[in-house]
């Protein structure tokens, strides 16, 4: 960057940022459709965080008994504790059959039965009948179904002769005057040069913030890259009090073990060798939804049942699972446990805690993957030219907690929508309408600042504040005494990135610079996360208030939106929740009691 | 000829030495290869004494250092969970990825860490691997078929299935190519261990109605028949994968449908 | 390592371009396969060579002619020297293909073992045919 006014300028019909597992189906899809497509990546298709999902894909398809996708439907909205969009779980658990079929036909290799079909697992939450049996809908590679999907995505792009800008760091959106999104800024980091990439659309496929937090089972990429540049736009996100925290990451290391394990007969037990999910959850026992299995451990620790020298954690038993099952179907995590906990998973149980692991919140959108917000009267109003997908947006499909397995049917059913979306609204290779002259400006200034920051406080250390607030002060279980302090010392740490210090100046792959970008992208939800999960006095799905510990339809039953400016300060709205379904092929699932 | 000695501005020189924090306990040092372009000057070895208490990972050393010693120290890291490739280094004179590499598996004394071998270094430990990616695409990657796809999923028997074992599970971190002295040598024509790993992993999937030009397209006495059943590639998969055996494979393969 | 870019300046073809270079040969299934029929047959034809040196310094230069002209041994000289430098032939190419990358050097060591080979193999011949002819 020591020519800073030297930016090329590129043109696509659509902008894809991000290549994980939704950002790719998006571009491969639109590349299928004729549009010229650019996927701008920070990292190498292949290494974005997708590739670490373990356990599965979830899907309808009946393969290993009977199965409904209305019955997958009811269980994403209980799950959800009734805070998803009706509609676009719907819309979701319809198209998930035809979504697998296709990863299947594209190559993906999933385990099979002995009648050459997909092979399904059971997993939390998952059950047949409205709740009475247990599902296996979740569709499996061993325990390494994001690696397989991920890699066959790519190289279904690489198919369709998709245009990738890889390790291209996206800086900010580039928005007009009317607040249309015309295209993203982005730094080539092996060159070091700047590139305005113009588009009809722009598409935010970049993942979740999981790195605002200490301990957590994301990549030391997931750092919510997408939701930074929303705000920044003056967009609002959405629900960012839901943080799920997986029940088994491994203790210490917080690597992910799939809850697979507990799929194919795995279980938790506390220092007394006792199985405490029969009491928290008698009909789903470990297979209960990930934030009631993560309440339970919570407590169990609390109330000093925790295994290890500290009482601290966890024990996962798959010793009985006998070697063959684990060698077939839970290969990775044998090597996992043996790395990170130095455990032999036929001998002895994993030392597992609860871990942050996905962010149901995100940039909200309709069930096109378009992002809305409010204008005037209307509480849906298109952003025009853009969109999110993954974990980035929130649909809503997974409102205040997310079943295992639907994280990787959300990217490709929404990563598929958003290519049909543009290829209904952009005609390929249409004429750019033309940008003023000053529309970099903003992004530009902000990248000067931070380029030459010469502050007193390193990034590694502001990020490290932020990382340990965000894990004693937005936990499992939070109180207005817990958030308060939260929000205090946030709001301290999102004004010490005024004093930030960027060490290095050079202009080929400087790390620093980028992981300064990235922290100030988690601050910006960091803040949103801990002020929602302050102001939301209920307990909902992943959002656990010990001061307020029920649901609260009355007054709750609606998403929040949240603005962060450039001050850090926090505003909010509200958007109620869809309880009306997308056809009459089935009825609204009226809220009830959430019990496993 | 093939080069067996560093060109002039390649030659590696001493570099910085970085003391530990007084009061640190378990200190050791790390010799860790820097190489800036903007400068243009030589490449050098920086010397950082670490307190590795508490750093379970060599990724996790590489990260302190960068985090509390050194900011500029530019590496790739992602999952820190050995799935997605990116921290392929040479440690101690290995290929391995940084992240799963434990300290308590390291020998006593210094650690030194270089990028992967015979690879353009873009800055410091991050190497260039357009080549490798492309030697990747051009094995075409993907399921081909010409019979219109069923409904529902195609049929593949668990047995046909377990033949994939072994090789979709390749991350593609290049550890076993650039420890290949054939890749090494040449690179430009020779796909290497982990390009035909992936080439095999097509040609054995039962799906896939293209084996006859997958074979047609390896055939090819730099493409395939430069590796020599050296082993390196096994030996340094961090994976345990066996590239020497997908592509012993491959050759038998050769033989079948000729002889 | 090599802090240079892998591409010249003046080198603007795609990756792709680079690594598809002029297609698949369609070729070195003969060269992989022969070196290992080769190999195999050299197995039983070294041990038999041993064994006949190892006999011959205990007789005199008559009598070693004569074992050496028997038709069996004569036969049996041939088909060592011949494939014996066939093989060598094979294996020297493979060095040569994997070590030396400046072409006309290249192609003249490719040509020129193939000629030694072959020299090599008629003057082995010929003179196992001589001292057989010499004695029958």
């Amino acid at each position: 960057m020591a020519n800073t006014t030297k930016i090329q300028t590129h043109q696509y019909d659509v902008i894809v940022v991000g290549a994980g597992g939704a950002g790719l189906r998006a571009t491969l899809g639109l590349a299928a459709k004729g549009l010229s497509t650019a996927c701008v990546t920070k990292v190498f298709p292949t290494r974005s965080h997708t590739v670490a999902a373990q356990g599965g894909i979830s899907a309808a398809l009946g393969n290993m008994g009977p199965d409904d996708w209305r019955w997958h439907m009811y269980d994403t909205v209980k799950g959800s504790d009734w805070l998803g969009d009706q509609d676009a779980i719907e819309y979701m658990c319809r198209e998930a059959i035809p979504a697998i079929i296709e990863l299947e036909h594209y190559g993906v290799p999933f385990s099979r039965t002995d009648e050459g079909k997909i092979y399904q697992r059971p997993f939390g939450g998952m059950t047949t009948n409205y709740g009475e049996g247990t599902a296996q809908r979740t569709c499996a590679a061993a325990d390494r179904t994001g690696h397989a999907i991920l890699h066959t995505l790519y190289q279904q792009s690489l198919r369709h002769d998709a245009r990738f800008f890889i390790e291209y760091f996206a800086t900010d959106l580039v928005t007009d005057a009317d607040g249309n999104v015309r295209g993203v800024l982005a730094i080539d980091m092996n060159e070091g040069t700047l590139h305005f990439f113009r588009g009809h659309a722009v598409v935010l496929a970049t993942g979740g913030y999981g790195r605002a937090y200490f301990t957590c089972t994301s990549a030391h990429t997931c750092t919510g890259d997408g939701g930074g540049m929303a705000l920044r736009a003056g967009l609002p996100l959405q629900d960012m009090e839901f943080v799920q925290f997986h029940p088994t990451g491994i203790y210490g290391a917080g690597c992910l073990i799939t809850e697979g394990v507990r799929g194919e007969g795995g279980f938790l037990t506390n220092s007394k060798g006792e199985r405490f999910m029969e009491r928290y959850a008698p009909n789903a026992k470990d297979l209960a939804s990930r934030d009631v299995v993560s309440r339970a451990m919570t407590l169990e620790v609390r109330e000093g049942r925790g295994v290890g020298e500290h009482n601290d954690h966890i024990f996962l038993n798959l010793q009985h699972l006998g070697p063959e099952v684990i060698h077939e179907r839970l290969p990775g995590i044998a090597e996992s446990a043996r790395i990170f906990a130095g455990v032999d998973v036929s001998k002895q149980p994993i030392p597992v805690q609860p871990t942050v692991h996905y962010n149901m919140g995100g940039i909200p959108t309709n069930i096109h993957g378009e992002v809305v917000q409010k204008r005037g009267d209307d509480r849906e109003a298109v952003v025009p030219g853009l969109f999110a997908i993954g974990e980035a947006a929130c649909v809503s499909v997974h409102g205040g907690n997310r079943l295992g397995s639907n994280s990787l049917l959300d990217l490709v059913v929404f990563g598929r929508a958003v290519a049909n979306r543009c290829a209904e609204l952009i005609k390929p290779n249409s004429p750019h309408r033309d940008v003023a002259s000053d529309i970099l400006d903003r992004p530009m200034q902000r990248l000067e600042k931070l380029r030459t920051a010469d502050g007193g406080t390193p990034t590694a250390q502001i990020r490290l504040n932020m990382q340990r607030t965000m894990q004693t002060d937005a936990a499992v279980f939070r109180t207005a005494e817990t958030l308060q302090e939260g929000c205090r010392k946030i709001s301290e740490i999102y004004a010490s990135f005024e004093d930030v210090r960027v060490t290095d100046r050079s202009l080929i792959w400087n790390s620093d610079l980028i992981e300064t970008f990235e922290l100030s992208n988690l601050l910006g939800q960091a803040v949103a996360t801990m002020y929602s999960a302050e102001q939301r006095t209920e307990s909902r799905g992943a959002h656990a208030r010990e001061d307020f510990p029920e649901r609260d339809d009355t007054n709750w039953m609606k998403h929040t939106l949240s603005w962060v400016d450039d001050k850090g300060a926090v505003r909010f709205d509200y958007r109620p929740v869809h309880l009306n379904t997308l056809t009459d092929e089935v009825k609204t699932i009226p809220p009830k009691k959430r019990v496993y | 000829m093939a080069e067996f000695t560093l060109p002039k501005n390649s030659k590696v020189r001493k570099g910085r030495h970085y003391s530990a924090k007084p009061g640190a306990k378990q200190v050791r040092t790390f010799h860790v290869y820097r190489w800036d372009p903007d400068t243009g000057e030589n490449p050098r070895m920086d010397a950082y004494e670490v307190d590795v208490g508490n750093t379970p990972m060599v990724l996790d050393v590489l990260l302190k250092i960068k985090n509390e010693i050194d900011p500029t120290l530019t590496l790739r890291r992602s999952c820190r969970e050995g799935i997605c490739g990116s921290c392929a280094m040479n440690i101690n004179g290995g290929n391995t990825l940084a992240c799963i590499k434990a300290m308590h598996d390291l020998p006593e004394g210094d650690v030194k860490i270089y990028p992967l071998p015979h690879m353009p270094v873009v800055k410091d430990l991050v190497p260039d691997l357009t080549h490798f990616y492309a030697q990747y695409a051009s094995i075409k990657p993907w399921l081909r078929t010409q019979s219109a796809p069923p409904d529902r999923e195609r049929l593949q028997s668990p047995e046909e299935r377990k033949k994939l074992d072994g090789l979709y599970e390749c991350i593609l971190c290049a550890c076993c190519s650039t420890s290949c002295p054939s890749y090494w040598w040449n690179p430009d024509r020779y796909l290497g261990p982990a390009v035909l790993l992936q080439a095999y992993r097509w040609i054995i999937d039962s799906r896939d109605e293209d084996t006859g030009a997958r074979l047609d397209d390896l055939e090819d006495p730099f493409r395939l028949y430069r590796c020599h059943t050296i082993m390196n590639c096994t030996n340094t998969c961090p994976k345990h994968l066996n590239p020497a055996q997908a592509i012993g494979e491959i050759k038998q393969l050769m033989v079948k449908r000729a002889v | 390592m090599s802090a240079q870019p892998r591409q010249a300046p003046h080198d603007m073809r795609t990756p792709l371009k680079r690594v598809r270079g002029l297609g698949s040969a369609k070729s070195g299934l003969g060269h992989w396969w022969w070196e290992r029929v080769t190999a195999l047959a050299l197995v039983p034809l070294c041990l038999w060579f041993v064994w006949l040196v190892l006999r011959l310094p205990h007789l005199d230069f008559a009598s070693a002619h004569l074992v050496v002209a028997t038709p069996v041994n004569t036969l049996l000289l041939i088909l060592f020297t011949t494939i014996g430098f066939w093989h060598g032939q094979l294996g020297l190419q493979a060095i040569i293909e994997d070590y030396v990358h400046t072409r006309w050097i290249e192609l003249v060591l490719l040509v020129a073992i193939k000629f030694l080979a072959v020299i090599g193999a008629l003057a082995c011949a010929l003179a196992a045919l001589d001292i057989w002819l010499a004695v029958y």
